[in-house]
């Protein structure tokens, strides 16, 4: 069964047009990526399955039910983290779970082994404004990965990052997804970002927005053994990977350069 | 002390300094403003003998409780009304009309309803102070709900948050340096409304002195009602300042 699936989903703002004939199915544990000039309609189709909006037409489901409302079933990593400044790193990630109503054993089991997944053992009495915007960051993704989602929904996650700190999270969630597939939904504008961290990849248009190709990275990652590089500067420079990449741009391009006037 | 501290205190030197010499020159006549000395002597007769009904510690101390109950009042009721007219558009709906028609009331046009109701004892007094006080508490408490960032909001709802858990961990923390600033602003309306409230039918409490003094036309006690005033306001209001930093540690935007 499909973990999540758009079904001929359109999304109107008033009079405006924002998503036209979205049909995307992401399989169990398949971490599928969107990526798409900005104004397109990315962040909308991740929201759609938060719960935080309601397709005009079509269905989106995620394991078989239609989504009403958001839920801790579908964890969401803003682009902008949208932590609790109150609160410490521990009780940011604890909230979710002590909704769920878990005994304390349990969630500090939990948490540890959160904290240990994103290094932050050393950080968890710090509060978000002492950490810095990676840090923060992996409190973010802490948080959202504790709650053990079937779905884990991230918008631009290292978008507001530098660099360096940028790569270093990139190989991180590598690392974790292999470790603790899940099924994922990733939204990005950076090609690279998305072959690199994709099974697959959705390339949407503008105006209205629709998916326009979707392409498999699975196979060739694999019959290519790109996972024996563990740095994501050597896996860029692998043949099989750039000519992914230059495949992208062009499709995006061709979108640009239909739109210049 | 940092430099801004000296700054402000060789400005208090330097005002004094006028102050006395002004007076002491005769170039500002005594029955008009007090010289340092007349102040000195009014403080000091209120201080040990008294003067209207009372030393300046009662009154002080009667004033300070009027005001804190004001106050009080005006923010056990204020902050959650704020924070249910900005969570809820229904309740905003149903009570802006009416606070858009009281609000322009000055709190002091209260006086006469609150006496007739209460008579002139205390208690017409911290109503009128609860009056003055009430709005700054609701409007800021309700824009610091209405502004928060809508990810903060759809993260706790993403986390499953339950409602009364949502309010009182997510809205009222997010709201805080807004709610403070309208208790700051909450806690200089009840000071201005106790001196007026005071000038009516009070037996002890600072604006009784200033009242009295007026009629006696006595300058130097004036000041000292006035003074005391200040000193009262100053005090309370870094006490607020300091729960509010506590409060607000985690609130880098506050810091400076
Ligand atoms: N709540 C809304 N009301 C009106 N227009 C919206 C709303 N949300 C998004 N849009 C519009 O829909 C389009 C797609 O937005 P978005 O999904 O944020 O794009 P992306 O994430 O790809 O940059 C944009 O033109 C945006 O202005
Ligand atoms: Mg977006």
């Amino acid at each position: 069964m499909g973990s999540i699936r758009f079904d001929n989903v359109s999304m109107r703002f008033g009079t405006f047009n924002a998503l036209e004939g979205i049909n995307l199915e992401i399989g169990e544990k398949e971490f599928v990526a969107i990526v798409g000039p900005s104004g397109c309609g990315k962040t909308t189709c991740m929201r759609m399955v938060a719960g935080f909006e309601h397709p005009t037409g079509g269905t989106v489901s995620v394991n078989g039910a239609r989504v009403v409302a958001p839920g801790p079933d579908r964890a969401v990593v803003f682009q902008q983290f949208a932590l609790f400044p109150w609160k410490s790193v521990r009780e940011n990630i604890d909230l979710g779970l002590r909704n769920k109503n878990l005994p304390k054993s349990e969630r500090e089991d939990r948490i540890a082994r959160a904290l240990k997944l994103m290094n932050l053992e050393s950080h968890a009495d710090n509060f978000p404004h002492q950490l810095s915007g990676g840090m923060q960051q992996r409190v973010a993704i802490a948080r959202a990965y504790v709650l053990d989602p079937s779905v884990l929904l991230m918008d631009e996650p290292f978008g507001a990052l530098d660099a360096q700190t940028r790569v270093v999270m990139q190989e991180e969630l590598v690392r974790i997804s292999r470790v603790n597939p899940r099924t994922v939904l990733f939204i990005t504008h950076a090609v690279e970002e998305a072959v690199y961290l994709a099974d697959r990849v959705a390339i949407m248009t503008r105006r209205p927005g629709r998916i326009k190709e979707v392409l498999d990275i699975k196979s060739i990652r694999e019959a290519e053994q790109w996972d024996k590089h563990s740095r994501i500067e050597d896996v860029m420079d692998i043949e099989s990977f750039v000519h992914l990449r230059t495949q992208i741009w062009k499709s995006l391009r061709e979108e640009k350069g239909s739109d210049a006037v | 002390m940092s430099r801004r501290s000296w700054i402000g205190l060789a400005t208090m030197i330097a005002l004094i300094g006028i102050w006395f010499l002004t007076t002491a020159t005769g170039l500002v006549s005594t029955m008009r403003f007090p010289s340092p000395r007349d102040f000195w002597s009014a403080l000091h007769q209120i201080a040990t003998r008294g003067y209207a009904n009372g030393t300046l510690l009662a009154h002080s101390l009667h004033s300070l409780k009027l005001v804190l109950m004001g106050f009080a009042t005006a923010v056990v009721t204020g902050v959650p009304l704020g924070l249910w007219m900005g969570w809820s558009r229904k309740a905003e709906a149903a009570i802006n009309p009416v606070f858009l028609i009281i609000r322009p009331i000055p709190p002091l046009a209260w006086i006469p309803l609150a006496i007739l109701w209460l008579g002139l004892g205390d208690a017409a007094k911290v109503m009128v102070i609860w009056f003055a006080a009430f709005v700054p508490s609701v409007i800021n408490t309700f824009a610091g709900v209405r502004t928060i960032e809508r990810p903060i909001l759809e993260a706790s709802r993403m986390l499953g948050t339950p409602r009364l858990r949502q309010i009182v961990e997510v809205v009222m923390p997010a709201a805080l340096p807004m709610i403070f600033t309208g208790l700051r602003l909450s806690l200089q309306a009840s000071w201005t409304t106790l001196v007026a409230a005071e000038l009516v039918g009070a037996l002890l409490g600072i604006g009784f002195v200033l009242n009295v003094a007026q009629q006696d036309i006595y300058p130097g006690m004036i000041l000292v009602g006035m003074a005391t005033v200040g000193v009262l306001g100053w005090v309370t209001t870094r006490a607020l300042g300091m729960v509010e930093r506590r409060a607000l540690a985690w609130n880098v935007a506050a810091r400076d």
